[in-house]
Order: structure tokens, then sequence, then C-alpha cells
């Protein structure tokens, strides 16, 4: 016992075996050698950390929550857009001066790869009125499903994640539904500035409101970097409006040039407290973020084509290796790299047509590709797809 | 949304159909960005395509069905 657990009760004589309570300290700790192995608290079951010992695979919501595939960019640097998978930066298109660039870097904290980096590379002088910047991963609305928000039994689920930034204080994010009509506003606190630090936030689900359920958008996780006053809410609070940070959020990241902040870890679980993250084979990870968007990389699977015409190129078709989340909008590269191109089948020439291509469905497919008049009629082309299905 | 190419105005969407004239899709350009937008009401770029077209914006009518 080593004097720290003294249960009040020890009760055999009920009907549900042995019940232990706990102390006014609230806490069971299994200790081996005098040494805290597992806790059970108000929580749950602990390890002598304090992690959820919540067991269960997939029980990430989060896509790619360790940053580690990025078929769009590999590691290079963008200003808006998708950063790596699944993750995107968000904004008002009214912005007047900030300018961000975000990249998946190697800087990450003990066990985790990447993470993906924020860089201030022009600063907002002030977010006004509705103006807001940030980064947000959509869920779709069949995996939160079981979560059962919008009804009297919305679960609580709880978010964790690492996080770095060259500034100190309050920041925010925000849990909103697909129409933004429901939000709820979340605050975390970065201590020491460019040091890797561990949160977590336990939010209790939406009673009311309309959360989608199928392949639409059915949570969005959003973190905030500079907004203006009227898109701001009462922290820990769900309110009917759409909100991108708390009132009360200290930082605007977007006002500080050069500034920087840098997440990874990111998992958002059924439950109150935080489990270890849970890290999926890559294969698996890749193939989840696959259904929202593939690259064919031209030296994996290069399309194979003829002309039929000098316009007209009919492609060999293709098993996409998962089904993407609706008919995804297809764009064709050269052997270049340009969008709009093709390639002679030896990749030497590329023609630019504007081409795009046809007939590609949720499996696969790809039936034709038209463009102006670059072909020559019963000669082999090639091209590199990018399918996107993107919530 | 359109765009200037040249001193002409030019929409960035432009209606695609099959051989024989029947609606198929979308073809979306603006700079150095090509790509084709199926007619999925899930699909994102469909639905900002549905939206552009809620603003009152036409397409470029699909090329004539040829013999």
């Amino acid at each position: 016992m080593g004097g720290r657990i003294m249960a009040s009760t020890i009760n055999s004589s009920t009907s549900n075996g042995i019940v232990i309570t706990p102390d006014t300290s609230g806490e069971i700790e299994l200790q081996a050698n005098g040494v805290t192995k597992a806790k059970v608290t108000a929580n749950g079951l602990q390890d002598a950390n304090g992690n959820s010992l919540r067991g269960g695979s997939y029980r990430n919501l989060i896509i790619n929550g360790d940053m580690r595939i990025d078929q769009r960019n590999a590691g290079s640097a963008v200003s808006f857009g998708y950063i790596v998978d699944r993750f995107i930066a968000t904004g008002t298109g009214s912005l007047d001066e900030v300018v961000r660039s975000y990249q998946q870097v190697s800087d990450a904290p003990n066990g985790f790869d990447y993470s993906s980096k924020l860089t201030i590379t022009t600063a907002e002088t002030a977010f006004t009125d509705t103006e807001h910047i940030g980064l947000a991963q959509r869920i779709e609305g069949q995996n939160v499903a079981h979560l059962q928000w919008g009804t009297a039994n919305a679960k609580t689920v709880t978010l964790s994640f690492w996080v770095k930034s060259s500034l100190t204080g309050t920041f925010s994010g925000v849990f909103q539904n697909s129409a933004r009509d429901r939000s709820y506003p979340f605050e975390y606190t970065i201590s020491s500035a460019d040091t890797w630090e561990y949160k977590t936030v336990t939010i209790s689900g939406d009673t009311t409101g309309t959360w989608l359920k199928d392949n639409g958008i059915g949570i969005r996780v959003n973190f905030n970097h500079g907004c203006g006053p009227d898109r701001k809410g009462t922290v820990d609070t769900w309110a009917g409006a759409d909100y991108r940070a708390s009132s009360t959020q200290t930082v605007e990241l977007g006002e500080n040039l050069n500034a920087t902040w840098q997440i990874t870890g990111l998992q958002l679980e059924v439950g109150e407290g935080a489990s270890d993250f849970e890290f999926l084979p890559y294969d698996v990870q890749l193939q989840r973020c696959q259904r929202y968007y593939q690259d064919f990389v031209t030296d994996q699977a290069n399309m194979i084509g003829e002309a039929i015409s000098t316009t007209r190129i009919v492609w060999g078709g293709v098993f996409l290796p998962c089904a993407m989340r609706a008919t995804p909008t297809t764009t064709v590269h050269g052997a270049n790299g340009l969008a709009g191109y093709v390639s002679g089948y030896n990749a030497v020439s590329h023609y630019n047509g504007g081409f795009t291509m046809v007939g590609m469905t949720r499996n696969g497919g790809g039936q034709r590709s038209d463009g102006s008049a670059v072909l020559t009629t019963g000669v082999f082309y090639q091209c590199r797809l990018t399918l996107e299905a993107e919530l | 949304m359109q765009t200037n190419i040249g001193g002409r105005i030019m929409s960035i969407y432009k209606i695609i159909n099959n051989d024989v004239g029947n609606f198929e899709g979308i073809k979306y350009i603006n700079n150095n960005k090509v790509k084709f937008i199926p007619c999925d009401p899930a699909n994102s770029d469909y639905q900002e395509y549905l939206q552009w077209l809620d603003e009152g914006n036409t397409p470029e009518p699909a090329d004539e069905v040829t013999e």
C-alpha cells in the first residue's frame, strides 16, 4: 500500500463481486515494488503518467494526425490549400495582408517523425470583423456518427496533441458542424517558446444542432491563428453561431512576422482523458488518406492510352486502391508535372492540350481525355493522375 | 468567378458533354490548373461550381457535337 492508497470500502458482499471504493483522493493506484503502474481515476483506467489505457484500434478519429502522409507537397512549403494530407489551411478571402507558409517538417517531439509547421511570412496588421486564419481537418460524418452529436446521448470526446510555437500565451481552436451553425471554442496555453508541449482538451458532445452522419462533413476541427472579433465566442460553450476562435485567446499568431506554430500527434477519441497516440501502419494510414486524395506518382502508375484523333486519347482504365469518398475531380499531368499536359509514351515530349480526364468513378475507370489538337493519331501517350474527393 | 485572358473575360468553367450531347461534367481552367469536375453532389468542387452558378454566373457552353 505504501501508505498512498487507503480504500475506504472493500465490499465483497454485493451481487456485483468485489467493490473497492477509493478514499477522498478519488484514485486507486496499482503499484509494483512501490511504483505506480496504473490508476483508476474519475476519467477511467490510466497509466502512471495519467494517459488513458483505453484500448481499441482506429480510436483516433483524426486521419494522418502524425503528419506523416504528404502526397501533394512531399515536404515542400505551400501558402494555402492542403498541407499534409487531410489538413487544410483555412481563412477568409478578404484578408488584407497576412501570408502564410505551411510545411511538413522533421522537427517533432520524441516518438514522432514529422510535424506541420506554420510560419507567418507577412503579418496582418490586425484581424478585424470576420477575418480569420487557421488549420483544420474535416472529419467525414460516417466516421463520427457513433458520437451521436445532436442528440441527448452525445458522447464526450478528448482532443490531444503536441504543439510548439515561437509565441507563448492562450491559443484557441473550435469544433464546428458542417453548416457552421454550431461552434465550440476551446483553448490551450503554450508556456514556453519553441518547446514541444503536450495538450489535452475534453469536450462534451453537442446535444443539439444538425451533425451529418453521411459522406459529408461530420465535424470540423479547427486551430485558429488569428481572428477578428465577429468570429469569436465564449470558450468551452456550445453556441448556435459561426465562431473560429475563443474571445479570450491572447495570441493572434498571424499578426506576428516570422512567428511559427507546429503541431503533431493530433488525436480525437471518445471519452474523457487522452490515450497514447495511435500509430497506424504506413500503408493503412496512406489508404485512409487515399479515400480523399490520390496521386499517381509518375513511377508508380502511369496511365497509358492511344490517341484516336488529334484531340482525343482513350486510356486503359485503372482500379483505385480504395474507393474514394465521392466521384473524384481529376487532373491530368504530363511527365513534366504540369496540369493539362500529356506526354509521349517515352516521356520525352510533353503536349499542352488543356487535357482533362472523363469517366473516373469512386473506384476507378478513366475513359478518355479531350484537348486541343496537339496529338498524333495512333500514337501512345501517358499521363500522371491526381484524384481529389476532399470534404 | 472569371479570369482575364488577353484582354478577354473568360469563364473558368466549361460544360463537357459526351459524344451524343449529354452532360458529363465541367472543365475548370484557371491559371495553371486544369481539371475535370464530375456531376456528383458530394464532390466539393461540384458544390463550388453550383454556388458559382447561384451567384449568377454562366459557364462556357460545351463544344458542338460533330458528325
